[in-house]
């Protein structure tokens, strides 16, 4: 079976690295956008099993874009993700597939993805 | 006689500076010395229409008599001659005994020794002002000669009794001023209810002289603590009548009296009238007012009185709505004030959640990033057993440090801060007016229709702020920018729960039937820019506060959004 690919939209090059290693490691195969727009333009080009979107960001925020993503396919799974913590939760759950709070331990963020993605 | 000499000094003294009484009595003594008269009595006309004799030269005999009994008009001598304004001259022979008045049972006798008598009235061209009484025991009669003298000099003193009526008044008039202009200054410095009616019932009784003044408020009315202010004492014998006549001026919204009433507890029996006036105001009755007046005093209450009594309730009536408005004011003001108190530790509140969480962001990330590297390196197999230890105190570190993140923002979210009572059509005010001064809505014209009074809604403001900014941004964008936006509020129901309904109507052309299902889904939107999460955000928001949107099309028109916001939420604190 061909690997799941991954899109992580976040502004800070750490995170992206970080997210995009750990995530290798489990076999995926990983893409990166620093922003919303970026993102958008590789949604346009290839597919995503799953999209993980960082809320806050420069410009073009989290839900503004997942807005965008869902007018290019609206079935896309999508996972929000940001740093503050249970602050608005319940919002961002309810608007995209899966809602996680970015942890240097990525375990929950793995388990996401797979529950997401169906692989 | 010489008549030109009387009539000179008579004339110089009646247009003298003295005292009204005393050019009287100096009239009536050169007349009786210049013309050899013993008794010269003059009678006024009192308001109740009787003749009271209250002057005399000062050698007169009879006064005491004459004084003792108030002729009406038309009786006796005295009262004919002030009816038909004609003088009467008497001798001896054929003056009526007792001058015609039963009651003069002490003039028999009295009047033996006078050979002439003159009865001249006292007026001008329209009015009657007294009667002139003369008794000479010197002469047999009064000649022609003379009763033209009289008829000027008693002319010359109808003129004086005029001016005397007249300065009477005007001086009644000003001590109504001074009342009224007292009232007034109580009016306008008395911001107390109960302090404003106790002045006013004490001012009017020194004003009206009355035994007792009491203003007694209607049950519907007042929520005073007090229901009556009395100035003086209600005799324990009064108490019924005084109630039975206050429920008959408010029964019949008019001035009411009770004269001569006998007062049974008083030794002398005494007696009492009462005159009760009912405070009006626009369009209901407020009270009523009440004097007192002993019975050797007057007991009727004069028509001036009347009018004066009816300023006094005027007064009052105007005085308790400013005082009430004042009162309403100064809650509406305090409310007002806890109410900005409230929003300012809302404020604080709510910023300090909002830079809590954006510290607690700005820290995650780097913990994040440090974190997860370091548990990267701890998976890397050539790192000895020391350099371990100290990866795996990083990791447990940064752990502890997340906790604590979460901890905070745990605690700012959960500040229940956000429920309080908001006035919709002031919020609404707020944003149209915050909207509408920007240059594109320059071609919308806006219509309010708020209902007055509205009861307020206790609610998140800043999430039911944004519900408003959607729906009527929606309704500006389905308008293209131009058109008339009508927003109204008032009192609905919605699932039997009283609510406050704000509706957003457009211009805009409405919503395709076909996509009215879906327009509260997220992500639903037809804009080129739009995230399509407006109505489902709006929509999400009302429903916690137990409330409902409705959306309506009128046809080749516009949509109508309709807001039910329940005025007691059951929802105290923020959910989720
Ligand atoms: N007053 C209205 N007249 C006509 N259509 C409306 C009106 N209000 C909402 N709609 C329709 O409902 C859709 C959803 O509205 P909603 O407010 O949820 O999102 P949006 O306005 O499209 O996006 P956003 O609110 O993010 O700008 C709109 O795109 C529009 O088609
Ligand atoms: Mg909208």
């Amino acid at each position: 079976m061909k690997p799941a690919t991954i899109l992580i939209v976040d502004d800070e090059e750490h995170i992206r690295l970080l997210f995009k290693e750990e995530l290798e490691d489990e076999g995926y195969t990983v893409d990166l956008a620093s922003n919303g727009l970026d993102a958008l333009d590789k949604l346009k080009r290839s597919a995503y099993s799953v999209i993980v979107l960082d809320i806050k960001m420069p410009g073009m925020d989290g839900i503004q874009t997942l807005a965008e993503i869902k007018k290019i396919n609206k079935d896309q799974p999508v996972i929000l993700c940001s740093a503050y913590g249970e602050f608005k939760q319940d919002f961002a759950s309810w608007v995209s597939d899966g809602y996680i709070v970015k942890s240097a331990d990525t375990r929950e963020l793995k388990e996401m993805i797979r529950r997401v993605s169906g692989v | 006689m010489d008549s030109v000499n009387i009539l000179g000094k008579v004339i110089e003294i009646s247009h003298s500076n003295l005292e009204i009484a005393s050019r009287i009595e100096a009239i009536l003594n050169i007349l009786a010395h210049e013309m050899h008269i013993e008794e010269a009595a003059l009678y006024t006309l009192d308001k109740d229409k009787r003749l009271s004799c209250r002057f005399m030269n000062r050698t007169s005999r009879l006064f005491g008599i004459l004084s003792g009994y108030r002729c009406h008009v038309g009786e006796g001598v005295v009262g004919t001659v002030a009816q038909k304004r004609v003088p009467q001259y008497f001798t001896s022979r054929n003056v009526p005994p007792r001058f015609g008045c039963l009651f003069y049972a002490d003039l028999d006798g009295a009047t033996d020794r006078y050979k002439a008598f003159a009865f001249l009235p006292l007026s001008d061209d329209s009015f009657v002002y007294g009667v002139l009484l003369l008794c000479s025991s010197g002469r047999e009669t009064i000649v022609d000669s003379e009763k033209i003298v009289l008829s000027i000099i008693s002319r010359e003193l109808g003129g004086i009794l005029h001016t005397y009526d007249l300065l009477v008044s005007s001086k009644k008039r000003i001590s109504e001023l001074a009342t009224l202009s007292e009232l007034g200054r109580v009016l306008t410095s008395a911001t107390e209810p109960h302090l404003l009616l106790q002045n006013i019932a004490t001012i009017t009784a020194k004003s009206f002289n009355a035994a007792f003044t009491t203003i007694k408020l209607a049950h519907s009315f007042v929520r005073l603590d007090f229901q009556r202010f009395t100035s003086g004492e209600i005799d324990a014998a009064i108490e019924g009548p005084l109630r039975d006549l206050e429920s008959e001026a408010l029964r019949l919204r008019r001035a009411t009296s009770l004269g001569d009433h006998p007062l049974e507890a008083a030794p002398n029996g005494g007696r009492l009238a009462l005159y009760c006036t009912p405070i009006l105001s626009k369009d209901r009755v407020l009270g009523t007012i009440t004097f007192c007046k002993k019975s050797e005093q007057q007991l009727a209450m004069e028509e001036d009185d009347q009018y004066l009594v009816s300023a006094v309730a005027n007064y009052i009536s105007s005085g308790l709505e400013t005082s009430f408005l004042n009162t309403k004011l100064r809650d509406v003001l305090k409310e007002l004030g806890d109410a900005q108190k409230r929003v300012i530790e809302h404020e604080k509140l709510r910023s300090l959640g909002e830079m809590t969480a954006s510290i607690a962001h700005e820290i995650r990330n780097p913990l994040v990033i440090i974190g997860g590297f370091t548990k990267r390196l701890a998976r890397q197999v050539q790192i000895d057993e020391k350099d371990n230890r100290y990866i795996e105190i990083i990791i447990g570190e940064v752990a502890r440090l997340e906790t604590i993140l979460n901890e905070i923002l745990d605690y700012v979210k959960d500040t229940p801060l956000l429920q309080e009572p908001c006035n919709a059509n002031s919020l609404l005010d707020e944003i149209l007016y915050l909207l509408a001064s920007d240059k594109i809505w320059e071609r919308v014209r806006i219509v309010k229709g708020y209902q007055a009074e509205l009861p307020s809604v206790v609610c998140d403001v800043h999430q039911i702020k944004q519900v408003f900014i959607n729906i009527i941004l929606n309704a500006f964008q389905a308008m293209g920018g131009g058109g008339t936006l009508t927003v109204r509020t008032e009192k609905a129901l919605y699932q039997d729960r009283s609510c406050v309904k704000v509706s957003v109507a457009d211009t805009g052309g409405g919503i395709d039937p076909s996509l009215l299902d879906n327009i509260f889904n997220p992500f639903f939107t037809t804009k080129e820019r739009g995230t399509g999460l407006g109505l489902a955000i709006s929509n999400k928001i009302v429903m916690h506060h137990d409330g409902h949107i409705e959306v309506r099309n009128r046809a080749g028109e516009g949509a109508t959004f309709g807001i039910y916001l329940p005025i007691n939420s059951k929802t105290q604190t923020r959910e989720g």
